[in-house]
């Protein structure tokens, strides 16, 4: 079964291939080691026979003599694994250490080059035996010398070089899947960053993947860019619909209260009521849909700022022309320079809102004021001279819950969608009592927006 | 009075044409933008209603067109978006009044009433007291030739200090003039319009009087 993890995955190929590739190495190099020592063997053994030989006599009546002995004590062992033999054509000379035995005769010797091969041995299955035809007297005729090596200490040798080996090639086993794990892990780190950018992506749908820095992970991340981008349109186009659908809506509406109206003045007095609930039902749905998608749409907006003065100051233009409005003192309190990190529609709709409520219920004045640091404002405040609200009213003034207040008029956005808006801004609105006497609204926003 | 309704729906069209009928008026009514263009042109009206959504031409160019070409007369608009940049751009580029769609009838006919009476009532329209001038008919302003929008409470109060020939006038006097009838703490509503006036035609337009109260600049005296 293939695991799930990827990086399991990744380690286990890799332990699996560094294991069947030490494996391979450490049978070639124990062979290599083997052939090495052998071939140690086999010039130690042509060395001491070049000695033999160079000791060895015939004597006319065809019997060997030797000058010299090997030095080796081994020789003079009985059965001690080191072996030699002189044979001659009629008599046989043999080292101490052969005992009563005799090396095998051969065939194969040539003169003049030693040959190898592995015969079994007086007192050992396996021996190494050189052996070489010399010819003692130019015009004599040849003796075959022969020099054993047992083979058991060879295989020992093998077999503590094979452990050894094993021992240390499992300690490098160990060190290059520990080297794999650390690769494996940095490898997958731009997966990690951008399981990380995804995750901002979802809480922010303008934020985009920035792990492009990696060749090979860049097509992936331009694919999410893609999508985030195919869904960042999809949605606007929804929204602008739904906006359209709502904007669409209020002609018609306009035009059925017309009808109603005609039918009340025919008569249909009845009729023209239902139709007057219906028209009036619908209204609130399109106002609120309206709303809710200038929400979502600032909500998803990125962050921009704009300078307060020039809208407050365009709203007291409008304010001013209404009913209500026409006979208050708006005082502005605000910096002239200063940004608020809200875009400028949004901000017309919010501080529109606020004023409108305001002026609503002010008496003769109504002042707005700004505050902050330089010229990043931190806070708006809309106060009024009015009634004011009740401090332990003031909490429940904001929790009719995202839902259109239908303030005077049946078009006012209330306090609550300021309050909607306030927050979709990323500003948190407040309610107290204006030292006026009336009510003091303050929207104040985090810190870290820069002016723009 | 005549009143032009300048709306591209059909119902409504006809249903402002007779609410304003109703309410005494002589109504003409355009269905799209070009035609409105060429009617507040060439006749006179005392007011019309204005829905922005037009074909052809939309409301706020027809309103930019009649402002530029002098046309006066008071202006109520009529939107179907009713946010709040349109009203802004609306009131900028002339009007002066806003209704949102869908409206209540009551609600239209008594602000188009009191944009005529705004507009008429003044014998002569133009008053001017040292370098500023004052529109009664627009109830706007200028300063040193520089036009000035006025609030309608801003207006009634330089309107009732040019009047006075330089007598500096209190601010209880004013409170109770602009108000009625003047309640603890509206001097400190007086001193706020005046400090608003200040900012926008200049400091040096309202004198205080110490003990007095306050006088128009170049106002004589």
């Amino acid at each position: 079964m293939i695991p799930r993890s990827l990086r399991l995955r990744l380690l286990l190929g890799a332990a699996i291939a560094f294991f069947l590739a030490l494996a391979a190495a450490w049978i070639a190099m124990t062979l290599l080691f083997e052939r090495h020592i052998e071939r140690r063997i086999e010039a130690d053994l042509q060395r001491e026979g070049l000695q033999l030989a160079a000791g060895v006599q015939l004597a006319g009546d065809g019997t060997l003599r030797l000058n010299r002995q090997p030095a080796d004590v081994r020789f003079t062992e009985p059965a001690s694994g080191l072996y030699w033999q002189v044979a001659g054509p009629r008599s046989t000379l043999r080292s101490r250490s052969l005992w009563d035995q005799e090396l095998p005769p051969s065939d194969t010797a040539q003169g003049g080059t030693w040959t190898t091969r592995i015969v079994e041995g007086p007192f050992e299955p396996r021996l190494l035996l050189v052996e070489r035809r010399v010819r003692p007297d130019p015009q004599g005729e040849t003796v075959l010398l022969q020099l054993g090596h047992e083979e058991k200490s060879l295989q020992a040798a093998r077999a503590e070089f094979g452990a050894e080996l094993a021992l240390f090639l499992a300690l490098l086993w160990t060190i290059l899947a520990a080297a794999s794990w650390v690769q494996v892990k940095l490898g997958l780190r731009p997966l990690l960053s951008i399981r990380r950018e995804v995750e901002a992506l979802q809480r922010n749908p303008h934020a985009r993947l920035d792990a492009a820095s990696v060749l090979e992970i860049e097509p992936l991340t331009r694919a999410i860019n893609d999508l985030a981008d195919a869904r960042a349109r999809d949605l606007e186009r929804a929204r602008r619909r739904a906006a359209d659908l709502a904007h669409g809506l209020k002609t018609p509406l306009a035009a059925l209260s017309a009808q109603s109206r005609r039918a009340r003045e025919a008569g249909a007095a009845e009729a023209a009521d239902g139709l007057d609930r219906a028209i009036a039902a619908a209204t609130t749905a399109v106002e609120s849909e309206l709303a809710r998608s200038r929400v979502s749409a600032i909500q998803n907006a990125p962050p921009r700022s704009c300078p307060a003065l020039p809208v407050i100051e365009a709203i007291i233009g409008v304010v001013e022309r209404t009913e209500f409005g026409a006979q208050l003192v708006f005082e502005t309190d605000v910096p002239e320079d200063a940004h608020v990190p809200v875009a400028e529609e949004d901000l017309m709709e919010l501080m529109g809102a606020l004023i409108e409520n305001a002026a609503r219920f002010a008496r003769r004045r109504v002042r707005i004021g700004g505050c902050g640091s330089d010229a990043a404002l931190e806070t708006l405040t809309v106060e009024d001279d009015g009634p004011g609200i009740e401090p332990e009213h003031l909490s429940k003034a904001l929790m009719r819950g995202g839902r259109l207040d239908e303030v005077g008029g049946g078009h006012g956005l209330g306090l609550a969608i300021a309050h909607d808006l306030a927050e979709a801004t990323r500003g948190a609105m407040r309610l107290s009592r204006s030292e006026f006497g009336g009510l003091k609204i303050t929207i104040a926003w985090p810190r870290v927006h820069a002016p723009a | 009075m005549r009143a032009l309704v300048v709306e591209d729906d059909a119902d409504v069209a006809a249903d402002l044409g007779q609410a304003l009928q109703n309410a005494g008026f002589v109504v003409d009514i355009a269905r799209e933008g070009e035609d409105a263009w060429f009617k507040g042109n060439v006749e006179d009206y005392d007011v019309a209603v204005l829905d922005l959504g037009l074909p052809r031409m939309d409301g706020l160019s027809v309103l930019k067109h009649w402002r530029g070409a002098q046309r006066t007369f008071p202006v109520l608009i009529l939107s179907a978006r009713n946010d709040w940049t349109e009203k802004v751009a609306g009131i900028e580029s002339g009007a002066d009044d806003y209704l949102g769609k869908p409206f209540e009838m009551a609600e239209l006919t008594a602000r188009v009433r009191a944009l005529v009476r705004r507009a008429a009532g003044h014998a002569s329209p133009l008053i001017e007291v040292g370098r500023l001038v004052l529109d009664t008919r627009r109830m706007s302003a200028s300063y040193a030739g520089r036009p000035i929008r006025l609030s309608q409470l801003e207006f009634r109060f330089l309107d009732y200090l040019a009047h006075q020939n330089g007598r500096a006038v209190s601010a209880g006097e004013l409170a109770e003039h602009l108000y009625g009838a003047a309640e603890p703490g509206d001097s400190n509503a007086i001193e706020a319009l005046v400090v608003r006036l200040r900012r926008k035609l200049g400091p040096e337009i309202i004198e205080t009087r110490r003990g007095f109260g306050y006088v128009l600049a170049g106002g004589g005296a």
